[in-house]
């Protein structure tokens, strides 16, 4: 058995009188990709963000590599943040840098890499993700798909171990959603362990590993896509189902 | 004599000398080394106000400005019987008791009448010089008006706060009184026909008939005691061995009548080559040094204001921890405070209060506190300029691992700034106009300049419509420069 790089123990987190994670106890493992689906207003951002400490917990464990995040002090939380990149639904670029600004910002200050070794490293991953030829822009130039390939460039800029993804595409016109997921199931490809939120049913189908079904607060189900897809066990989950694949 | 003597200022003045009252007089009291502590020092600082001729005023003397007037010849002569060198420092009548208490100067001769009030608050001579009161009118009017008792149904303008101002008003009956701070504006007054008549001293008035052919001097006629009419130099309270030194010379001074035989003779030459030329052009180097002094302060201050804005807006926002709860509490409390008390005061208290522990400069003094002011100002721009700046920009940064705070100084601030930099350039045109408060204390920006010029040249508009043209191009440059600047970060 590989140990799990993320492992969450009763999570629990709560707004004020508003129990938005009630009991959350799951786990993943190096190089799997886990798709988190559910109702709007569920709880997904939530838990995402719970992972890398941008939200913190009320109660609970949150694991990474050994580690529980919400016991450590600021400078280790940072030090471990480096490797689980984010990806947001509205991108989040740096509008007053340019693209390849916005790459090597985070290993200049952070890891104190020198310019130029940055420079290198930040044309290799806007290949990557196709957009060498936009280094000298600005975000605001960008369309939305080319905007979430770079910022899905700048979170691999630190080398992380994890990347997360809360609806990269949702906020995408239809016809560029393509790009930004073919650039994910690469990612996957070369094994990347990945937590997406997402409404692609089609990604999960085809990318993922695990399926975890989340509503009211609770992960309701995890299952392998085709089970989750075929057979789901919930009626939350049918419900669920029903109304998207309408 | 001058006897301005607006609220807050007497305010203060009793302020200061509680403080100082708790911290020095004892000391000086007990051992007064004020003799030989000036005679250590080898100089003897006077304070004066240069814009009442022929007391004291600035000429030019071989192209350099500098401060004559009988006043500094009496205190040059004291100077030299203490076997010292005398440097002369101007600042506004207002300030002057002020400085001598807090040890900025070491004697005020400044047409001072030492009235009971100020005896209470600082050490006097003896008389040095026994004036009287005239009054200036039009000379076309000279058949007209015979003393104070002519002027019924009419007006007299007299110098707001002064002996002058309130004798008018007691020994004149169906007489208007009208107060305004400057004898130049009121001998404006008078030849625009607003007033009949000005009450001013006697050597004020014969120096504004020698030099104005429109004018004539007539007396006044006002009942007043010697001690009213008196001037002598001041000293801080308890400085007994200087003042006896002083005695000395300003007795043979008296005995010798060198005020009517030298020093007015002498200061009547300076005014006439102070008059010979009054075109403002002339006085260019005068007007240059206000603009350097108004650009060095207003440079000075934004930029220290800017440091301390960021350090407090940073502070203002500081969250957790009982440290931080508190420097929070302290920024938010300095601000408010700041924002609540005017700027004038902020100056005088810096330069007056601060200088009970630090002798600063003027200068100096001014600089601090329109910085100190100005910070509280740019902390709240800054403030709503982070604030603007989308939480998803912090937590892009954060995500990548970026501490707190490198997330702010690489990522929030620098949009911040962006956002808030028109903002930031109206608080500096803002600055270049509220520098000017710096004028109480004496530094030489463009309002003191220009005051000292419409004494010196006894024209009361043409350099207030100078300074008006200068300010206005200095806002006008730099609004059109700010502008040039913005535009260039719209293009990023
Ligand atoms: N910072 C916050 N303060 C207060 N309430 C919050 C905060 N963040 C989220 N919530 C609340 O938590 C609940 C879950 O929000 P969350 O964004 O995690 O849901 P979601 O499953 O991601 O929904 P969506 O599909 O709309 O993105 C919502 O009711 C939301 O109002
Ligand atoms: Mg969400």
């Amino acid at each position: 058995m590989t140990k799990p790089i993320i492992e969450v123990k009763n999570l629990a987190k709560h707004f004020g009188d508003n129990q938005v994670l009630k009991d959350i106890t799951e786990q993943v493992n190096p190089g799997q990709v886990i798709v988190v689906i559910g109702p709007s207003g569920g709880g997904k951002s939530t838990f995402l963000r719970c992972l890398n400490l941008l939200e913190h917990p009320s109660s609970g464990e949150v694991d990474f590599a050994g580690e529980d995040l919400t016991t450590l002090d600021d400078k280790r939380v940072n030090e471990l943040r480096e490797q689980m990149g984010m990806v947001f639904q509205g991108f989040n670029l740096f509008p007053n840098m340019t693209v390849l600004e916005n790459i090597k910002l985070a290993p200049m200050k952070v890891k104190h890499v020198d310019d130029a070794t940055a420079t290198k490293q930040a044309h290799e991953l806007l290949k990557q993700v196709n957009l060498d030829d936009h280094a000298d822009a600005f975000p605001t130039s960008l369309s939305g798909g080319q905007a979430q390939r770079v910022a899905i460039a700048r979170a691999l800029a630190m080398d992380p171990k994890v990347m997360l993804f809360d609806e990269p595409t949702s906020a995408l016109d239809p016809e560029m959603v393509g790009e930004v997921l073919n650039v994910m199931q690469e990612l996957a490809k070369q094994g990347m362990t990945m937590v997406v939120v997402t409404h692609e049913m089609g990604f999960a189908k085809s990318v993922a590993d695990r399926v975890w079904f989340m509503a009211d607060g609770y992960i309701q189900e995890n299952n392998t896509p085709d089970e989750f897809f075929s057979n789901p066990q919930t009626d939350r989950a049918k419900d669920f189902l029903s109304k998207i694949l309408m | 004599m001058k006897k301005r003597l607006v609220l807050f200022l007497a305010l203060m003045l009793t302020l200061v000398t509680g403080v100082s009252a708790l911290t020095t007089t004892t000391a000086s009291a007990a051992s007064d080394n004020s003799l030989a502590k000036v005679q250590k020092k080898g100089t003897l600082v006077m304070g004066t106000s240069p814009d009442y001729p022929p007391y004291e005023f600035q000429a030019t003397v071989h192209g350099k400005t500098k401060i004559v007037g009988m006043d500094v010849a009496v205190g040059q002569k004291i100077a030299k019987d203490l076997g010292v060198k005398l440097v002369v420092k101007s600042m506004s009548f207002d300030s002057l008791l002020v400085a001598l208490q807090t040890g900025k100067v070491d004697m005020v001769i400044s047409g001072m009448n030492p009235t009971p009030a100020r005896r209470k608050n600082v050490d006097f001579t003896h008389t040095y010089y026994q004036g009287g009161y005239s009054i200036v009118i039009n000379k076309s009017d000279k058949g007209i008006y015979k003393d104070k008792d002519s002027f019924v149904g009419k007006t007299i303008g007299a110098q707001t706060g002064s002996t002058m101002y309130n004798e008018s008003k007691k020994q004149t009956s169906g007489t208007t009184v009208k107060g305004m701070t400057s004898v130049s504006d009121l001998i404006l007054a008078l030849q625009s026909h607003k007033i009949q008549g000005v009450a001013m001293e006697k050597p004020s008035a014969q120096a504004y008939v020698a030099n104005n052919k429109e004018l004539a001097a007539i007396p006044s006629h006002f009942d007043l005691s010697a001690s009213d009419t008196s001037a002598s130099a001041a000293f801080a309270k308890g400085s007994t061995s200087l003042v006896k030194a002083a005695n000395k010379s300003v007795d043979q001074i008296k005995k010798q009548d060198l005020v009517n035989k030298d020093y007015l003779p002498a200061a009547g030459k300076y005014l006439k080559t102070n008059t010979v030329n009054t075109s403002m052009l002339h006085y260019w180097k005068a007007f240059l040094t206000g603009v350097e002094y108004t650009l060095i302060i207003t440079v000075c201050s934004v930029f220290f204001g800017f440091i301390l804005g960021v350090l407090l807006s940073l502070a203002r926002m500081a969250r957790g921890g009982v440290f931080k709860t508190a420097l929070r509490w302290l920024a938010t409390a300095y601000v408010e405070f700041i924002r609540g008390t005017p700027m004038m005061v902020q100056v005088m208290f810096v330069y007056f209060g601060l200088g009970l522990i630090v002798n600063l400069p003027a200068l100096t003094s001014g600089i601090i506190a329109i910085s100190l002011n100005s910070g509280a100002y740019i902390a709240e721009y800054i403030r709503g300029g982070i604030n603007s700046v989308d939480d998803g920009q912090t937590e892009a940064a954060r995500s990548l691992g970026m501490s707190s705070g490198a997330t702010m100084r690489y990522v929030v601030l620098p949009q911040a700034l962006k956002n808030i930099w028109p903002s930031l350039g109206n608080e500096f045109i803002t600055l270049i106009k509220d520098s000017s408060i710096v004028s109480i204390i004496g530094v030489s920006e463009l309002i003191f300049q220009s005051n000292i010029v419409r004494s010196d040249t006894y024209r009361g508009v043409a350099p207030i419509a100078v300074i008006m043209v200068i300010y206005f191009v200095l806002t006008f440059t730099a609004s059109r420069l700010l502008n040039y600047f913005e535009r260039r970060m719209q293009h990023d």
